[in-house]
């Protein structure tokens, strides 16, 4: 095919090695400039100007004045903030593990031959598609204090008398947010821990059953080591995208109730949109920040110790 | 694999395997009963009696006619479409470009600049929004599509360089030394050998990069306001809650309606959009 | 086989694309309407929805008769105006009058025209602004906003249930409230109040809630917070043991939409709300129909909040319409203000609402829709008898931020899960100096 290709590009002399180098870079440099302008106009300067806004006192309509670290002071200060930051953590944490649990559980119910295994593996990755506001929805509509489906089954299956209050009670509305979240990230992690399982050997578990291994021992130490690098990347897109969600918690709880449910997010959209306090919601969404940095570094060097094993 | 018995299948794989089915697909279906549901059957208090939820004998189209007679439903599909679409060909023009640089070129900043495209997908757009928002003003661009289109690909490019970067680097050197040998340019290499073996890729990189476009909430809910700008997920949280009645049957009808585009595209590029998902995170 | 596939879907994309942008191009703007004047308004999505019927169908084709103006009416959801608000004025582009509650004027006051001019205009044809209303719009200097109407607050409550229990009228004391609210709840059928962040139902039970017991955000110099007094403390444990014995503890995750639902399906007994229950019940009389097989509309009657120890207060919630300084279109749409208020137009909105609604001018008190339905005359002292949240200070940025930020709620909503009263109280207290000494 490359052959055929070719043939109808004139025949010329090799480039001198030069010349090719400042080809390279010329050319590196026409290919990324698309996306160096694009990211640099929206990515890198919005950044700027959002960590010139945290330091300043700008509300709606006001431009404000440098005022320092007074915004980071101020919100350290906020309960609210601290409750947010508690619950970010650990609506992260626990979905996470979660997620990782029945992904992997999934993945390896997938892993063998079945009639209909593409069908079923192309309906499991609805709940990752389907834009989150929509399904959130649905979910939202499930858990209705007065028309809930899930206590309507609950009661009829005897198992509760009093209605469950999903989105009023406090721990409980956490709980549900958990829930959906689950409920979304499980086919990301299914489907792509499914791939890192295919690439292992079956003659390695095999080989270990004949030895005698039972198979919890199978899987910790043959197919864990293994899987161990696709793991940890996904982890790493899982954490971050969970770490600033946004939309699952604004449709469900909006935050409620009484902050049970507040993120970093929605917490910098309350005070910074909806109040109008701009510099502080831009204070509480770059408080965000480190946080992150912190997690993604240490899972790259994870990462990285884990390849070089 | 090893599995056994027979019933060992069912208890250990089957029954499973059909219960994750059913949890993962089950809100879905809720969504379409609801959506067909009218409304004297809707709001029955759960532990009211005769109260059959999972299905209805007076199938009704009223909620979807309510949707698209009292709110600009049809309108915001094609805008979430067009600006999907949009941004989706922008967000693959600049990825592939930009994975084959980092893929393919020697030149002195490329493992530095590969980070910092992946550091741009950490900065979460919830603080990029405010002061994204005055940039939009700045350009007039508010209120329209285009707010939209420029800045999506802001989480899509990173997304798809670091895709194409490992579609790029599964291809073998030798594909284009031929070429090169045989005297083609670089760019030519790269635009009729290179690119073409690298279609899978693209196209996973594209389906991934539409989805993600439909799922985005927060811009489009900060940067437009007209309600025929609007797209599928802010027109249908914004103007489906309405005072008292919640609207729950218009609500499950523009998910359900709002959720298919989406679904219809994915499943037919359903291998392309696993093997992208997969391919990213290996790579 | 693969190129075939390609080509097919470039096909695909490529006249997905096009569809899209064809359709966007036909739908969008045509040349016609580049020489016409028109104005954004943005309201909330009303409680009663035959004013909004009536303004698309009637009053906004009439505009644009009249004045050759059209009106593009957008409605969201109340809690949604404020962040569209932010957001707009941000972007810089949005619509050119945005309705806005309470005091929340007095957070945009940069960024909003004045329009003292139309509101001493009315306020003079119609008998003389509400002290209420004056306080809320005006800030002394100028009008941030044009005064539109109060949304009145008052108990719903079931005639028959509360017969059921012995209570003839409904309970005026907060004790007898507790009394009867137990005894119904008892009975499956407790009082609901939410104690969310919403815009409605949530202040307008615990500002007044609070005043009656005597506490008090701040001082009348509105500079010296106060709220961590003995009558606070009083009023959060009331609140606590009340909660616990005569309101529905779902409370605490509704919206201003949850108790209407609650209470149209009978799961609760009596709760704070405009007259957006009653209306509907009368909208639609055979969907309503009560366990005795009674219209449920024939079965409400309005009771002013409980009296506490310091008197008997009400927080009714003020709407009103700012014009933004990044419109394009003032002049239109001051014009079009203009016209909305004169008598004849301001009185099919006024009609419509079936007294949910009360005007901002005394001319209407009088009106003789009050006399209609004796179940709606509570409501017509509403504009009369508001007071505003900051008191005793006065009802400004510094007020509203303490609004919007719902901490006099929350104050009540921490104690409820739990809190000790001291503590929820003393939090409060810190939030608010946060707000007030910033």
């Amino acid at each position: 095919m490359a052959v055929t290709a070719v043939s109808g590009v004139e025949a010329r002399r090799p480039v001198p090695r030069l010349r090719r180098l400042e080809d390279e870079r010329w050319l590196a440099l026409a290919l990324l400039m698309p996306t160096a302008v694009l990211l640099g106009l929206f990515i890198a300067y919005p950044f700027i100007e959002g960590v010139l806004l945290s330091f300043s006192s700008a509300r709606v309509g006001d431009a404000g004045h440098f005022v320092g670290l007074k915004n980071f002071a101020k919100i350290w200060d906020d309960s609210i903030f601290r409750t947010a930051v508690w619950n970010t953590f650990w609506y992260t944490g626990v979905t996470t593990v979660f997620k990782l649990g029945l992904g992997l559980w999934l993945a390896m119910l997938l892993n063998r031959h079945f009639k209909g295994k593409a069908l079923v593996r192309a309906f499991i990755l609805l709940p990752f598609i389907i834009p989150t506001v929509l399904s959130t929805f649905a979910w939202k509509w499930m858990f209705d204090p007065t028309f809930s489906v899930i206590n309507w089954t609950l009661f009829h299956l005897g198992l509760i008398s009093a209605r469950i209050n999903w989105l009023g009670d406090p721990d409980l509305a956490m709980a549900s947010i958990i829930v959906v979240n689950i409920w979304r990230g499980v086919p990301f992690f299914a489907i792509s821990l499914l791939a890192g399982l295919q690439t292992i050997s079956p003659e390695l578990n095999e080989a270990a059953a004949i030895d005698g291994a039972r198979p919890w021992a199978r899987f910790w130490y043959v197919t864990w080591p293994l899987l161990l690098p696709v793991t940890m990347v996904v982890m790493l897109f899982s954490v971050i995208q969970t770490f600033a969600d946004f939309q699952l918690v604004y449709v469900m709880t909006g935050g409620g109730p009484a902050n049970a449910t507040q993120l970093f997010a929605t917490y910098a959209y309350q005070i910074g949109i909806g109040t109008g306090l701009l510099s502080e919601g831009a204070a509480i969404s770059l408080a965000m920040f480190p946080f992150l940095f912190i997690i993604v570094v240490v899972q790259l060097l994870y990462i990285r110790r884990v390849e070089t094993r | 694999m090893i599995e056994g018995a027979a019933w060992r299948r069912w208890v250990f794989y089957n029954i499973p395997l059909i219960l994750f089915v059913f949890v993962l697909l089950f809100p879905f279906y809720w969504m379409i009963i609801t959506t067909f549901r009218p409304d004297g059957e809707l709001y029955r208090p759960w532990n009211a009696a005769n109260y059959m939820p999972f299905w209805t004998n007076n199938p009704t189209l009223e909620h979807i006619k309510y949707l698209f007679e009292e709110t600009m439903f049809a309108r915001w599909m094609l805008n979430t479409m067009f600006i999907a679409v949009v941004s989706t060909v922008i967000s693959l023009f600049c990825g592939v470009l930009a994975g084959y640089a980092l893929a393919r070129l020697n030149f002195p900043w490329a493992g530095g600049l590969g980070t910092m495209i992946f550091i741009t997908y950490l900065v979460p757009q919830t603080l990029l929004f405010i002061p994204l928002a005055e940039i939009i003003r700045n350009f007039r661009l508010g209120d329209t599509p285009w707010s939209l289109i420029l800045t999506y690909p802001t989480f899509l490019i990173p997304f798809c360089t670091w895709l194409m970067m490992g579609y790029f680097k599964a291809i073998p050197k030798e594909l284009e030394e031929c070429a090169r040998i045989d005297g083609a340019s670089r760019w030519k290499a790269m635009l009729y050998i290179v690119i073409p073996v690298a279609v899978p890729g693209i196209l996973s990189s594209g389906i991934i990069a539409f989805t993600l476009s439909w799922n985005e909430f927060i811009y489009a809910l900060v940067f437009l306001s007209s309600p025929d700008e609007k797209t599928v997920p802010v027109g249908v949280t914004s103007e489906l809650i309405r005072g008292d009645v919640f609207f729950w049957g218009p609500l499950m009808a523009g998910a359900l309606l709002g959720s298919i585009p989406v679904a219809i595209v994915y499943s037919f590029f359903v291998e392309h959009y696993v093997s992208g998902l997969t391919g990213s995170v290996k790579g | 086989m693969a190129k075939a596939k390609r080509r097919s879907v470039l096909k695909l994309a490529g006249g997905t694309a096009l569809g899209g942008m064809a359709g966007i191009l036909a739908s969008g703007r045509t040349p016609a309407y580049a020489q016409q004047k028109t104005v954004h308004w943005l309201k909330w999505v009303d409680f009663v929805p035959a004013t909004d019927t009536m303004f698309k169908r009637e009053l906004m084709p009439q505009a644009e008769k009249e004045l050759g103006i059209k009106v593009n009416l957008e409605t969201v959801n109340g809690n949604d105006l404020q962040p569209r608000t932010t957001a707009a004025i941000q972007s810089g582009t949005g619509p050119d009058l945005i309705m806005a509650f309470n005091n929340q004027t007095y957070l945009y006051a940069n960024s909003v025209v004045d329009v003292s001019e139309l509101a001493e205009e009315v306020g003079k044809r119609e008998g003389g602004l509400f002290k209420y209303a004056r306080s809320i719009c005006s800030d002394g200097k100028m009008f941030m906003s044009m005064p539109w109407a109060v949304i009145g607050g008052m108990i719903a409550y079931r005639k028959s249930w509360l017969d059921e229990v012995g209570a003839t009228s409904f309970p005026d004391t907060w004790e007898t409230y507790r009394e009867v609210g137990k005894k119904l709840k008892a009975k499956g059928r407790p009082f609901g109040q939410t104690l969310g962040h919403t815009f409605g139902d949530a202040p307008g039970f615990t500002y007044p809630y609070l005043w009656s017991w005597g506490g008090k955000e701040v001082e009348a110099d509105g500079k010296k917070v106060v709220i961590n007094s003995k009558e606070t403390v009083d009023s959060v444990k009331f609140m606590t043991g009340l909660w616990k014995d005569a309101l529905d503890e779902g409370g605490l995750a509704w919206d201003d939409t949850n108790n209407n639902r609650a209470f149209l399906s009978q799961t609760i007994s009596a709760t704070l709300n405009g007259a957006s229950i009653y209306i509907e019940t009368l909208r639609k009389p055979d969907q309503y129909i009560t366990e005795k097989g009674v219209q449920m509309n024939k079965d409400i009657l309005h009771a002013p909040l409980p009296k506490g120890p310091a008197g008997q207060f009400g927080f009714h919630l003020l709407q009103s319409q700012m014009l933004m300084k990044y419109s394009k279109n003032q002049d239109a749409a001051k014009e079009f203000l203009k016209w909305l208020h004169q008598e004849a137009n301001y009185r099919k909105f006024f009609e419509s609402q079936k007294g949910f609604a009360t005007p901002c001018t005394v001319k209407w008190e009088s009106d003789k829709l009050w006399d209609v339905d004796p179940v709606m005359t509570p409501y017509k002292v509403a504009a009369r008898l508001g007071q505003a949240p900051g008191y005793a200070g006065p009802p400004n940025a510094k007020a509203a931020e303490g609004l919007t930020k719902y901490i006099v709620t929350d104050m009540y909503a921490k104690a409820v899960q739990g809190m000790p009263a001291e503590e929820t109280v003393k939090w409060a207290e810190a939030e608010l100096k946060k707000v007030y000494e910033a």
